[in-house]
């Protein structure tokens, strides 16, 4: 068949290409390390792309190259130092440096001219602080340097990588830092609200004891006040009530338009209720069955008042 | 930049580490070859993808997820891929009417495309089809390039570059000489690719050198050029820039004759050749009485103004 012939053809081309391949690869210099010869392969002829970009070389700080003009070397230092006081070698950074400087400085002495009530010990701690965010802020001029952008000498060096969430917060303190407490500040179009501001609400547990549970929730229940059966205030609501209907009915049943005989000035509470009445009766005679009902329980005299008073106002029609 | 210079510095030594792994260097890391798929596949372009893979385990990441991307179209993705396994070679396979069993194979330079090449899969044999032994993986192959059009046509020779690119693996000082075992010929025919796999065998001959007879192994595949993206030639350029420190140190003043012995030259400065210190003969110096009698006379050995010619 055609495709085998071709396969063969191939094989054959191939090996030709393999044979003469491996023939100069058996001339080169060889050495043999373990057993088996080895070949040095002579370097690439092809052009082959690197994948990323030749390093750049180190950029000098401003101090290596001030080192550099005044022929300061580089001496190296051990990892231990021999400390007088606690008569033993302590390391020269890290954790078991400062429990040593704990140790050595656990009382620290006033000095002449302080203030006696000021704490040596936040002082030596702010000075430390600072000692660390100088460092901070000439590392970060070097970069800037050797990037060529520009660092201010006051103030504070923005990051400009700063996340979502810090420029977030920054825009919250922003939009608070108003006379109204950020209370009328109109939104930006896309702006999101940062989550996670504000006090954080501590939940109770749900698993634990539940008797205390039991009891928590109990005294919440004796905390609010039983509710009291305002029932003065529903006798007021009933008469009233009552008033406004004998007043319709006196008008002959009309209610006023929109435009009142007395004018507008005139419009009270009940002309109001009267001008809905016009459309809702029925529903005031619910709230009256309602409300005897309702009037069952509590105050035993009060109740018989109440019933009193309603028979006067049935005598007085 | 180096990884301490960065504004925000790792925090552990292993994030350091992986910084400085991904960092530019003078002698880099293998290039890492990422395949995935598109959207459609057929089984073939499948089975040629997970072929090239297992050539590549070494040094390719295989994701399962099938992506949407469109190479030819954006290549954006690919490039955040790229950053994210930190590999510079990319092979998708995809299947659609327009294009049956497409493969595009590319590379990047510093995350961004540099070349990339879609060719049409034809008359596919998988590696399970041929039913014999098979190579170690990770063994680097030794690649014949068989037909003119390698040389001729400016898009074959890209090609060319590509696929060696893509096939070396690990780039090699020394090799043991039993190590030859993979052969990929490549044969360049009316536009098209040829691809075959063999495994080498070597056998006694007469002399040193054994004979070599192989046995096709691998998957066999007949590759048509479609679309291509290849770099220009300045960013090729730039790509192939190799640092100061890799390039072979000139020595001078070596330099050998028809015998092969090493010469080299010595510059020496003007002298009084009267005020040399030589060998004191002890018979040719004067008496002391003689001294004030005679004029002094100077030994004078034989010698060249100039520089001298010292064997060395």
């Amino acid at each position: 068949r055609d495709e085998d012939q071709c396969d063969a053809y191939l094989c054959s081309l191939a090996r030709d290409g393999i044979q003469a391949l491996l023939t100069k690869v058996w001339d080169l210099p060889s050495e043999q390390i373990d057993n088996s010869i080895y070949v040095t392969l002579p370097k690439p002829v092809t052009k082959l792309p690197r994948e990323k970009p030749v390093p750049k070389g180190k950029e000098i700080t401003k101090w290596e190259q001030y080192a550099r003009e005044k022929g300061i070397k580089r001496r190296k230092k051990g990892k231990k130092v021999w400390d007088e006081v606690l008569k033993q070698f302590v390391p020269r950074y890290g954790y078991r440096k400062i429990l040593a400087e704990k140790e050595k400085n656990w009382v620290k002495e006033v000095p002449d001219n302080a203030d006696p009530y000021e704490d040596q010990f936040a002082k030596a701690a702010e000075i430390k602080k600072e000692n660390i965010a100088k460092n901070e802020y000439q590392r970060l001029r070097n970069i800037a340097k050797h990037r060529k952008l520009k660092v201010p000498n006051v103030g504070i060096t923005g990051n400009e990588y700063a996340s979502a969430k810090d420029l977030g917060l920054a825009t919250h303190y922003a939009r608070h830092a108003t006379a109204s407490l950020g209370k009328f500040q109109p939104d930006l179009p896309n702006e999101k609200k940062v989550k996670g501001l504000g006090k954080k609400r501590k939940h109770e547990d749900t698993t634990g004891d539940a008797e205390v549970e039991k009891k928590r929730y109990m005294a919440v229940l004796e905390k609010i006040d039983k509710p009291d059966l305002n029932l003065e205030g529903a006798v007021h609501k009933q008469i009233r009530d009552e008033n406004v209907i004998m007043d319709l009915e006196r008008r002959g049943g009309k209610k006023y338009g929109r435009r009142s005989k007395m004018g507008g000035r005139h419009r009270t509470k009940s002309d109001h209720r009267a001008a809905k009445l016009g459309k809702g009766y029925h529903k005031i005679k619910a709230k009256i069955k309602s409300k005897a009902k309702f009037g069952g329980t509590g105050k035993g005299g009060s109740k018989g008042n109440f019933g009193d008073m309603r028979k006067g106002a049935g005598k007085g029609k | 930049m180096t990884v301490m210079k960065r504004v925000v510095k790792p925090r552990t030594r292993r994030a350091k580490r992986g910084l400085e792994h991904r960092a530019p260097k003078i002698t880099e890391n293998t290039k890492q070859c990422l395949f995935f798929y598109g959207t459609k596949t057929s089984d073939s372009v499948r089975q040629c993808l997970k072929n090239f893979y297992s050539f590549k385990k070494q040094d390719g990441k295989y994701l399962q997820k099938k992506k949407r991307y469109l190479p030819f179209e954006d290549i954006l993705p690919i490039e955040h891929l790229s950053q994210k396994y930190d590999a510079s070679l990319f092979c998708t396979a995809s299947h659609t009417k327009k294009r049956p069993n497409n493969i595009i194979l590319g590379r990047m330079y510093d995350h961004h495309l540099l070349d990339m090449v879609e060719l049409g899969l034809e008359n596919y044999r998988a590696l399970a089809e041929f039913k014999n032994e098979k190579i170690s993986a990770g063994t680097k192959p030794c690649m014949v390039f068989c037909g003119t059009q390698f040389e001729d046509v400016t898009e074959f020779r890209k090609l060319k570059n590509l696929l060696i690119d893509f096939f070396r693996g690990v780039e090699a000082q020394a090799v043991r000489l039993q190590g030859f075992e993979h052969a990929l010929q490549f044969t360049a025919i009316e536009g098209k690719v040829l691809f075959r796999s063999y495994r080498i065998l070597l056998k006694k001959s007469g002399t040193r050198i054994p004979r070599v007879e192989l046995e096709e192994i691998g998957p066999s595949l007949t590759l048509s050029l479609r679309r291509n993206k290849f770099a220009s030639e300045d960013l090729m350029k730039r790509a192939c820039r190799q640092p100061k420190q890799l390039k072979p140190k000139k020595v001078k003043n070596i330099n050998r004759d028809v015998f092969g012995t090493k010469l080299g030259r010595v510059h020496m400065t003007k002298q009084d050749l009267g005020k040399l210190q030589t060998r004191k003969m002890k018979g040719l110096k004067k008496e002391t009485n003689d001294k004030k009698e005679n004029s002094e006379s100077s030994n004078q050995e034989a010698s060249a103004s100039g520089p001298v010619d010292v064997d060395q």
